[in-house]
């Protein structure tokens, strides 16, 4: 009997992963031999350089992408092998996303694309499910902008409208992609918050990938990748002592 | 991305080139057909002295088919340039970024499209003059009609018409279509990818009145003529002026008729998220949708109406054979005879607009990848997807074969009201005849064009990869 997931405390894991481009002389490595976990309930923060493997890792972690070698658990499902079409019901019900570039559809307005995981599954949402979307709405300050569309919105706002689609269904993880990076920083800022205080007041599990030290310094935990493989493992730290981490794996490599 | 690009804009040309092709090579085949029937007839003694009125006759009405069939190819192409530029828009943001102009930009476009209006002419000379060759071959080989050696009689001058007329409107359709790279701002090249959402319709005030005159004034003389037409069967010829003005009127308000039919016919499809998205999406340019279906509006408008026409004359026919049995002897196979003819020279221009259609559906999903990309990231399934696109496909065709029916109808009872109100034995006014083959015929004909324009761009969006909704260019 092997230990699950949830018995781990965790929400999602990846065990010996490995994922390459391409083949022969020109193959990429982008993660090597990567195990490490998510934990449920907290909000963590994917840290490294571009090129480290860490947009590659939340792929993978998310179903959007297959590993080449190795295991990957959400939850306790592995989804390493699965095929499209399971593949497509695990992101419609147990994951969210939050995009760089917000990535709303612009043909729906703003509660469409709130209630668009809903409608995909097919059904509306229950009282229940529908008085939390309500409390984000409310909590999000998106109720005047609801008839809105989202090339009306101002950046933080279409963040905001992204962040409410992805905890709508209240999935298991939550996936953001660099989700200050096309923002000023005092928006970014308050989408950081948005982002903590949904794990901590929801106990929403959250994997951030960024690799701007005053993002992650939002979260509880903080992986940091280089060239493929995680080289430390921090409980929440202050933006500076990210920078110095960041910066010492610079002058190691 | 630019490989990508670069694809995008061929394919978009190679269907521009098709247009003008098909163009070209119908009128270069009607004319050199009736060019043709014309020496036919002079040799012919049988057909007496109508040597001089008869061919005169058949050349006008070649040239007005030609002239629907080149107006409807310059709509679509006009449509697919405007969506190219908007496939190009970036492209043209870093062009001017680094100095360009965009007038510069659009006389690039420009060129392009007189490119293609000459490449279609050629291409279209040659297979119009060969078909109507097969044709004559096939007939003197089926001793259906003698050889008449012909011969030097195939370079006919007349052919230059159709191949001018291509070449302009090709290039003033391509300088219409490329409006909006005048609005494209060099800022568009270092933004975010953001797309604006829906398309504004720009303000045509002089457009719009222009259109509601036409038509309102085209639909009063159109009545009028119908009113004579219980007189007199000169009524029908005040009906065709109105007619055709009124008409007229429509196309040019396309932009006010079209939106709203498809937001109606897209509520038939039901409230699913697959057929409420793909309702927006075909709304998303309303004027570029305008211009995809007011090409098939055209066509299926002509040939309902001939249809009609052609069926309510059968029976008021039969109404007033009833009486005088001997006088209309032999009318039905006539008049079967002259729809199919009609039929097929304007379902030509259907087919040029059925083109278009096609292709800007295409382009439209090519430029759409990102968003592809994040539905099926959110759990759109793949099925999900190409049921969508099936849907968005069905909206526009059935959208403008709805409105091509019931004005066709229309006009069609208008023309037969007015030219046969009079006759002896004719009830007066009558109810529209409903040509139920042609019916069919037009709606299996749809239901085709729905499956073959959602073929590729359903095949291409299943390709999309989710992980595409996460790229940042």
């Amino acid at each position: 009997m092997e230990i699950t997931t949830t018995d781990m405390g965790l929400v999602a894991r990846v065990q010996n992963l490995t994922k390459s481009y391409g083949r022969a002389a020109g193959e990429v490595t982008a993660l090597r031999d990567v195990t490490l976990g998510i934990r449920r309930g907290e909000f963590t923060a994917i840290m490294g350089p571009s090129g480290s493997g860490k947009s590659t890792l939340m792929h993978i972690m998310a179903g959007l992408d297959s590993p080449t070698g190795g295991r990957v658990w959400l939850g306790d499902a592995e989804i390493g092998g699965l095929g499209d079409t399971q593949l497509t019901l695990l992101r419609r019900r147990r994951v969210g996303f939050v995009f760089q570039s917000f990535n709303l559809v612009p043909t729906l307005d703003v509660a469409g694309n709130i209630l668009l995981p809903f409608e995909l599954d097919g059904r509306r949402p229950n009282a229940q499910e529908k008085a939390w979307v309500d409390q984000l709405i409310a909590a999000l300050g998106l109720g005047p902008r609801l008839k809105h569309r989202p090339h009306e919105l101002s950046g933080g706002q279409q963040q905001r409208v992204a962040i409410a689609r992805a905890l709508a269904t209240r999935p298991e993880l939550v996936f953001a992609d660099e989700p200050t990076g096309n923002l000023d920083s005092r928006t970014g800022r308050e989408v950081l918050s948005l982002l903590s205080t949904a794990s901590r007041d929801y106990g929403q599990s959250i994997a951030m990938v960024t690799h701007d030290p005053v993002a992650a310094s939002y979260a509880d935990r903080i992986l940091f990748l280089a060239d493929g493989v995680v080289v430390d493992d921090r409980p929440r730290q202050s933006a500076e002592e990210i920078s110095r981490t960041m910066l010492a794996m610079e002058s190691a490599a | 991305m630019s490989g990508a690009r670069g694809t995008a804009a061929l394919r978009g040309h190679a269907s521009s080139i098709t247009v003008a092709t098909l163009s070209t090579a119908f009128g270069v085949a009607l004319l050199q057909v009736t060019g043709f029937l014309g020496a036919l007839i002079t040799k012919d003694p049988a057909a007496g002295r109508s040597t001089e009125t008869l061919p005169l006759m058949l050349s006008i009405l070649a040239l007005v088919f030609i002239a629907i069939s080149i107006y409807v190819g310059a709509v679509v192409t006009a449509n697919t340039f405007a969506t190219i530029v908007a496939g190009r828009a970036r492209t043209i943001a870093l062009l001017r970024l680094i100095g360009d102009s965009a007038q510069a930009q659009r006389r690039g476009i420009a060129r392009e499209g007189i490119t293609v209006g000459v490449i279609g002419a050629l291409l279209g000379v040659v297979i119009g003059t060969a078909f109507a060759v097969g044709l004559d071959r096939l007939a003197v080989a089926t001793s259906t009609i003698p050889d008449i050696g012909y011969g030097l009689g195939w370079l006919n001058p007349v052919v230059v018409v159709p191949m001018v007329a291509v070449v302009l409107t090709t290039w003033a359709a391509s300088w219409i279509g490329s409006r909006r790279v005048l609005a494209v701002t060099p800022l568009q090249a270092i933004g975010g990818a953001q797309e604006a959402g829906r398309e504004e319709l720009v303000r045509r005030p002089t457009r719009t009145v222009t259109a509601i005159v036409l038509f309102v004034l085209g639909t009063a003389v159109l009545l009028l003529g119908v009113g004579i037409g219980l007189i007199s069967p000169f009524g029908v010829l005040i009906g065709i002026v109105g007619g055709i003005l009124s008409f007229s009127g429509l196309i040019a308000g396309a932009h006010l008729i079209m939106p709203p039919a498809l937001r109606l016919v897209g509520r038939l499809f039901g409230r699913a998220p697959t057929a409420r998205l793909a309702s927006e999406n075909a709304l998303r340019y309303p004027e570029r949708s305008s211009r995809t279906t007011i090409g098939v509006v055209i066509g299926v408008t002509l040939i309902t109406m001939f249809g009609v026409a052609i069926a309510s004359f059968s029976d008021m026919i039969h109404a007033a054979q009833a009486d005088q049995p001997e006088v209309y002897a032999g009318t039905d196979t006539i008049l079967t005879a002259i729809q199919a003819v009609f039929s097929v020279l304007v379902g030509f221009s259907a087919l040029i607009a059925a083109v278009g259609l096609v292709n800007n559906l295409s382009l439209s999903v090519v430029q759409r990848t990102r968003e592809l990309g994040l539905l099926r990231a959110l759990g759109f399934s793949v099925r999900q997807l190409r049921t969508m696109i099936t849907v968005e496909s069905a909206q526009l065709t059935g959208t403008a074969v709805l409105v091509g029916l019931v004005l066709g109808a229309f006009y069609g009872w208008c023309g037969a009201q007015s030219l046969l109100g009079s006759i002896n034995g004719s009830p007066g006014l009558v109810l529209p005849g409903v040509p139920w083959t042609l019916l069919a015929v037009i709606v299996v004909a749809a239901a085709l064009l729905t499956w073959v324009a959602s073929l590729a761009p359903a095949h291409r969006a299943t390709r999309v990869a989710p992980v595409t909704a996460l790229a940042v260019d």
